[in-house]
């Protein structure tokens, strides 16, 4: 069986602050880690491929400091990595991205299956999974809670949904998107580690997956950033501290006629 | 010189609410001084109500009601966060708990001297943030670092998971204001780094447990913050061979640790069952946890291989390397979920700090694994490997009744105390005597070094109001 995972290096998000002046991210001293959504795809792809036998490729796009998210991967397990990196690629949208991706999966060669992250902790579209589908032409089961059986024609899936679960088969190779549900993720060991480090990891620019210029970074996204904005907080409270019985009534039936307004009661 | 016991009388009441304000002061309603009666200690026979609680706001004030306590003999207890584990903040012969909560200004982070002032009630973590903003950060680290307060720290000369590298609290305390027992204002230190102009009153008083002074303002040392940090989760087969490990990583790979803590079989497999956990934790007889600091990227890498190759070499399992704030989060959860993992199993439990030399740390083990099969209980132990201080946990067995719990634990804690004194250790590391050990302390001190530590208090404390009935008993 051979898996390909793509994954994304997003900043440390509980450390994240907003500038509150221009609503963008300061990424300043900020940690980059690998989108802890993208862990689950690698341990379900690690545990199909230790079950069944197999390779497994992180595949990941972005700057070149994003070539530690790749040998994490490694060093989780992972057999191989390759980080897609070039000036041009910067500004991608979901559009862009899964099609350069889609590129470079095309170019690596046979596979049998694609496991994504749910979405990405950063952008939160979850639409480069899908998207990687579309342009392969290959079937897409997103939210996968579990995968009950693989290979080697079909693979057959628990998929969450809105009611609860449906069962799917999917014939090979698809797409999967995986939820937390799906596996729980190892940490990297010290061996995987040092293998991480020894491992080369190609990078790849718009040449070497034969992309067309106008197809990638912001010249390739439809997608056009208008403006952002932090949503203000609307709610507020409204606390009485009652010094006797009198006030305390008054309090009460304050609350009740504001209950009533609100059609509450 | 007994322990004073007169009560708080509606007159003296209003006159403490004289010196701090009528709205700072709590009496009469049990309800309001109860979150007073205790630490982080939960069995209640350890907890006592003050008949009041006052909160002043400045030495001046503190000055003043000890004067008053010493003029009517009134017991005052000083107490910080509430998160001490000896019993130190509680009021055991009632009175008066000063709570130092409104002193929480940090009145300088002083770059160019590398240190802050700080007043008592500031919350350890909110110094160490503040300093985090000029690049500096606080050394000395307890565990609840979240809750407790620095004076609190300095009372108890608090330790905690970094103090093989970088030492206890005291350490890093440059400067005391004080106010005597007396209610005079002293101070020793400042902003020096060298200083044998005297007594080293600063040694005394640090780890005083609150019984020779009322902290007001602390001059803290601190130190350039390093950037980056390495955490190893190395899973042994049994707690011989981790421990074994631990003079090898200082002395084989030459490199001092910035932590090393260490967990027992039954500590890790019950923290990891209660986060639910999925490393493959059943194989591993003991764990390690060692973090590293520094600057360097590169050069961590070549210390974390290091220390991760001895740990294979010594017999480990496995070792997890976790270099960002997620994985870190998750293998430290473990070690700090230890204590909360077994309140699940059983609320009754005694959390003890030995310390022994660390090349003994093997040698405690079979006494642990005999205590816990003769008395038919649970012992995790956990705790701070490099240095020595092991959080052995007695913890009631579910089956047994309080009253059988109530007998054996003082003979359980007697032989665990002599066997951490035949090895040349003492009862408590960090977290101090206060009332919960005071029983024990000749299995620490001999009958000459306690003579001498009452005179010291004595002397001090004439009418011995403040904290009385702490670390030992004034006849």
């Amino acid at each position: 069986m051979d898996i390909i995972v793509p994954i994304k290096q997003v900043p440390e998000t509980s450390k994240v602050r907003m500038d509150p002046n221009t609503g963008v991210m300061i990424r300043e001293g900020v940690e980059s880690i690998i989108n802890p959504l993208d862990l689950y795809a690698i341990e379900a792809a690690l545990q199909l491929a230790e079950g069944c036998g197999g390779r497994t490729t992180a595949l990941s796009m972005g700057p070149a400091k994003a070539e530690a998210a790749v040998r994490e991967a490694i060093a989780m397990g992972c057999t191989e990595g390759v980080l897609l990196s070039h000036r041009s690629f910067a500004g991608s949208d979901t559009w862009a991205t899964s099609f350069a991706l889609s590129l470079a999966i095309r170019k690596r060669g046979a596979f049998d299956l694609i496991l994504c992250g749910e979405r990405a902790t950063d952008g939160d579209t979850g639409q480069v999974g899908p998207g990687i589908a579309a342009w392969l032409g290959l079937p897409v089961v997103t939210y996968v809670s579990r995968i009950l059986e693989c290979g080697p024609r079909a693979v057959v899936v628990r998929r969450m949904i809105e009611e609860g679960y449906e069962t799917l088969e999917a014939e090979l190779p698809c797409v999967l998107t995986v939820v937390k549900e799906a596996a729980y993720p190892r940490l990297p060991t010290l061996r995987g580690k040092q293998r991480a480090r020894a491992a080369t990891v190609p990078v790849w620019g718009p040449e070497d997956i034969g992309a067309p210029a106008e197809s990638l970074g912001l010249k390739g996204s439809p997608t056009r950033v208008v403006k952002v904005e932090s949503p203000s907080l609307a709610r507020h409270g409204d606390v009485r501290t009652p010094k006797d019985p009198a006030e305390l009534e008054r309090a009460v039936d304050g609350i009740v006629d504001y209950l009533e307004r609100l059609g509450l009661t | 010189m007994s322990a004073p016991c007169q009560r708080l009388t509606p007159a003296l009441l209003d006159e403490l609410r004289q010196i701090v304000g009528p709205r700072f002061v709590i009496a009469g309603d049990p309800e309001q001084l109860q979150p007073y009666s205790h630490d982080e200690v939960a069995e209640e026979e350890y907890h006592a109500l003050p008949e009041a609680v006052v909160r002043p706001q400045s030495a001046d004030e503190i000055a003043r009601i000890l004067k008053l306590a010493n003029r009517e003999r009134i017991p005052v207890t000083p107490r910080g966060g509430g998160s001490g584990l000896s019993g130190g903040a509680v009021p055991v012969c009632g009175g008066i708990v000063l709570s130092l909560d409104r002193m929480n200004r940090i009145l300088e982070i002083d770059v160019e001297n590398l240190c802050a002032v700080v007043e008592p009630g500031v919350i350890t973590n909110d110094l160490d943030a503040a300093a985090r903003e000029r690049g500096l950060f606080f050394a000395g680290y307890p565990m609840s670092l979240q809750s407790c307060f620095i004076g609190g720290n300095v009372a108890e000369n608090a330790g905690g998971g970094k103090a093989v590298k970088y030492g206890v609290t005291g350490r890093y305390i440059l400067g005391l204001q004080v106010v005597t027992p007396e209610g005079e204002i002293a101070e020793f230190g400042g902003k020096l780094v060298k200083n044998v102009t005297g007594y080293d009153m600063i040694g005394l008083l640090v780890g005083s447990e609150g019984t020779l002074g009322v902290f007001t303002k602390i001059v803290v040392k601190l130190l350039p913050r390093p950037t980056r940090v390495v955490d190893l989760l190395a899973l042994f087969p049994d707690p011989e061979t981790a421990i074994r490990a631990v003079p090898a990583i200082m002395t084989g790979a030459r490199i001092i640790p910035t932590a090393i803590e260490f967990m027992d079989r039954l500590s890790a497999h019950t923290a990891c069952r209660y986060l639910n956990e999925q490393l493959p934790y059943e194989q591993a007889g003991a764990m390690l946890l060692i973090e590293l600091d520094g600057n360097d990227a590169a050069q961590l890498e070549v210390q974390y291989q290091a220390v991760g190759e001895l740990c294979m070499e010594k017999g480990a399992i496995e070792v997890y390397v976790a270099d960002n704030a997620t994985t870190q989060e998750r293998i430290w959860s473990v070690r700090r979920n230890i204590a909360e993992a077994f309140m699940v199993v059983s609320p009754h439990q005694s959390l003890e700090d030995i310390t022994v030399p660390v090349a003994a740390i093997p040698a405690i083990m079979p006494v642990l694994e005999d205590l816990s099969r003769r008395y038919d209980i649970s012992i995790p132990c956990y705790g701070h490997a490099g240095d020595g201080n092991l959080h052995v946990t007695p913890v009631k067995n579910p089956a047994h009744t309080l009253e059988q719990w109530h007998a054996m634990l003082p003979r359980i804690l007697a032989e665990l105390y002599r066997a951490a004194h035949d090895l040349g250790g003492v009862i408590s590391g960090e977290h101090g005597i206060g009332h919960k050990r005071k029983a024990y302390l000749h299995y620490s001190l001999d009958p000459a070094s306690v003579d001498l530590m009452k005179r010291v208090k004595r002397a001090l404390d004439p009418n011995n109001i403040l904290n009385p009935g702490k670390i030992f008993d004034l006849p």
